[in-house]
């Protein structure tokens, strides 16, 4: 921005730092269709041959198609259940006269910041005696569960930006709040919802604690846990088809990232990881 | 707007019972299971009574009941239908059992001598010794290693066996033949005493604060602070770029870090020429994977540092930059004296909340690491998780797990309370207009 000064020692110099970072994202693309020799850090040939795994179940998994399904169904449901629960919540928050409204708000606040993987253990303990462990149900409320106070808190700053007069002429016109809610309130913040949508949508699909400690079992494993479980697997060490897995996982999440990148760099300024 | 209170309570509910299953129980719970010795040996629910030889041991040591131990260690061999029925099984001679169910059907021996005296005196006798060993093995009652599901069954049986209990006796027994967990503060002694605890505390600080200084502040610094200096589409460019690791999912995203550092991955293959043996960067010192924990855990959370550096820098009036400039500052100076003062409260943000979640989250160093090489990386986070949820020796200890992450709670929670009283909590309540 300031003119005076030359830009490109700026640029050469991160460009520099930037580099590595470039070439392992550009080599994970590369290596899952070519082969190298050993020794070289160059392709020699095209093939295919990683990509097998599409259609041949790797023995002793699940199917990658099933995995991937049921990663969809994680990813998916958390995401509607945190987006009604969320922008219900943040509509009480922002706009309601509740009794003890401070004190929500303090405490959703406190839960945003407060760090929930600390709780996994009694999580876990919680989810058997429930008889929810190894259930996709029982890994999706807790995700979603882990979602909210995060969700609350983006959607009730969206809200406090929405004009009073909007509500005060929608009152003045004999609606109810509830109406006003629905049908006056909520148009305005569809961006919000859009951004809390992917935000939470990828936020389930890049997940892989929760299922890896709630719910490993083969028949209801998302695709994080299965291909932890591959590269954990000493027998069957193959790089290759490991960043096959890893690129066909993480399709729908570049695709998200290139259409939505400025919604979701202001999302992820509100932060949830390390 | 009579209606408003209970609306509000209604659009709420859902998102409170939310919290109080998975926030408020969870946590209560944590300071609970803390206290308890729940392992999978326990159980979760409730557990049985079973006199087993880990039963008797602390009955000698911590009461100095020897004689009782001894006798409920004692074999006792009785002649029942049971017994009758498996030795025909095990091959023993049809008549002979027959004979055996006669004459001795509900008599008790001492002594498997005392019973194989008996069998040898049976008519139809067996031949050999280890015949008769053979069946007089079928006849063996103890009360060890019976498992029952009540006290009171437990009693009962022993009372059967011919052991007379005193009622000091019976409580003690209760207590040590009990499966199932029970409270104790075991948990925090053993922490407070085993040298592991203070080593993972050493990692912890280490790891907390050089990740915080270098990467999480320092170098989103470095990232926010070049890009302002930058036209805007390279700007965005390198913006996007290092905000890719946060987007890419965890698994894959320390994947690309072991293909860097494997035995025959790139820092290998292009360290060899220079002399270096190729070998697992990752794991082969605990220097280098404290390098590798640092910079994977480290590029991560730069990038949330660089998103609110660089909207703070942003909202820095243009024309300080400008004045500035006519003054003849230079870029330092700018970076001084203009940037830096602005930034302190978003640095004081992202230190906070950057320091908890370094604290508490895990995920990247069990994925590449996993702790090694021999618990080198081992942090707090990591080590409540490998204690009670993956334990590949031994039986997995919720209660050791639990009282360990119930440390992390409640820094967990101290930090947000002063989160909460740092950032203005006024302007965010504001009560509404309308009302």
């Amino acid at each position: 921005m300031s003119g005076n000064y030359r830009k490109w020692p700026m640029i050469l110099f991160l460009g520099i730092l930037t580099a590595p970072l470039i070439l392992m994202y550009i080599y994970l693309f590369v290596d899952t269709i070519t082969n190298t020799p050993p020794g070289s850090m160059i392709p020699n040939e095209l093939t295919l041959e990683h990509w097998r795994f599409l259609t041949e179940t790797i023995p002793g998994r699940p199917s990658i198609w099933l995995a991937t399904w049921n990663t969809f169904v994680f990813a998916t449901v958390t995401m509607a259940i945190v987006l009604m629960v969320s922008s219900s919540a943040g509509y009480a928050l922002s706009r309601l006269q509740l009794p003890a409204r401070s004190f929500f708000l303090g405490a959703i606040m406190v839960l945003h910041a407060f760090p929930t993987v600390t709780l996994l253990i009694a999580i876990f303990l919680i989810l058997q005696m429930l008889g929810l462990y190894n259930s996709l149900a029982g890994v999706i409320l807790v995700k979603t569960a882990l979602e909210l106070p995060f969700g609350i808190w983006i959607m009730k700053g969206f809200y406090d930006t929405v004009p009073w007069e909007i509500e005060m002429a929608g009152i003045q016109d004999g609606a109810t709040r509830f109406q006003v809610w629905t049908k006056l309130v909520l148009p305005q913040v569809k961006p919000a919802i859009l951004a809390l949508g992917i935000f939470s949508f990828l936020s389930g699909w890049s997940e892989f604690i929760l299922p890896l400690v709630l719910a490993p079992d083969n028949n209801v494993q998302v695709l994080s846990v299965y291909l932890a479980a591959l590269i954990a697997d000493d027998q069957n060490f193959d790089m290759a088809l490991f960043k096959s897995v890893g690129v066909f996982y993480v399709v729908p999440v570049i695709v998200l990232f290139v259409f939505f990148q400025n919604r979701l760099m202001n999302i992820y300024s509100g932060g949830t990881k390390g | 707007m009579g209606n408003s209170k209970h609306l509000g309570l209604f659009l709420l509910a859902p998102a409170g019972i939310f919290v109080f299953l998975f926030f408020l129980a969870p946590v209560v719970l944590t300071g609970v299971f803390g206290f308890t010795n729940m392992s999978t040996a326990t159980g979760i629910t409730g557990g049985s009574y079973m006199v087993s030889e880990s039963a008797l041991r602390p009955l000698v040591s911590r009461y100095g009941e020897d004689e009782l131990a001894e006798q409920l260690r004692e074999k006792v061999y009785t002649i029942d239908e049971d017994g009758l029925v498996a030795a025909i099984e095990a091959g023993a001679d049809a008549t002979a059992v027959a004979e055996l169910e006669a004459n001795f059907l509900g008599e008790s021996f001492g002594s498997r001598r005392a019973l194989e005296t008996a069998i040898k005196s049976l008519r139809a006798r067996p031949s050999t010794t280890r015949e008769i060993k053979a069946i007089s093995a079928q006849f063996q009652k103890s009360v060890v290693n019976v498992r029952f599901d009540t006290k009171d069954e437990m009693l009962a049986a022993i009372a059967n066996f011919g052991i007379g209990l005193n009622e000091d006796q019976k409580q003690r027994l209760i207590e040590v033949a009990y499966t199932g967990w029970v409270f104790t503060t075991q948990n925090f002694k053993t922490m407070i005493e085993l040298p592991d605890t203070q080593k993972t505390l050493i990692n912890t600080l280490f790891y907390v604060f050089t990740t915080l200084i270098l990467f999480n502040t320092g170098f989103a610094l470095v990232l926010s602070i070049s890009t302002h200096y930058m036209p805007t589409r390279p700007a965005g460019f390198f913006r996007s770029i290092w905000l890719l690791p946060r987007v890419t999912p965890p698994v894959l995203y320390v994947l690309m870090w072991k293909w860097l550092a494997w035995d025959s991955g790139f820092l290998s293959v292009v360290l060899e020429p220079l002399g270096f043996a190729p070998r697992n960067w990752l794991l082969d010192s605990p220097a280098n994977a404290w390098t590798f924990i640092i910079l994977i855990n480290g590029i991560v959370g730069a990038s949330m540092g660089m998103l609110i550096f660089s909207s703070a820098i942003k909202a820095i009036p243009p024309s300080l930059f400008h004045a500035s400039e006519v003054d003849g500052a230079n870029r330092r100076q700018q970076i001084w004296h203009i940037i830096l003062p602005q930034l302190r409260w978003p640095i004081l943000f992202i230190t906070i909340y950057q320091t908890l979640s370094l604290l508490t989250s895990f995920e990247y160093i069990l994925l590449a690491t996993d702790g090694g090489p021999g618990g080198a990386t081992e942090v707090w986070a990591l080590s409540t998780y490998l204690k009670a949820l993956q334990n590949y020796g031994g039986a997995l200890q919720y209660g050791y797990g639990a009282a360990l992450s119930l440390v992390l709670v409640v820094i967990g929670i101290s930090v947000s309370l002063i989160y909460l009283k740092l950032f203005d909590f006024k302007n965010l309540t504001a009560p509404p207009k309308i009302e």
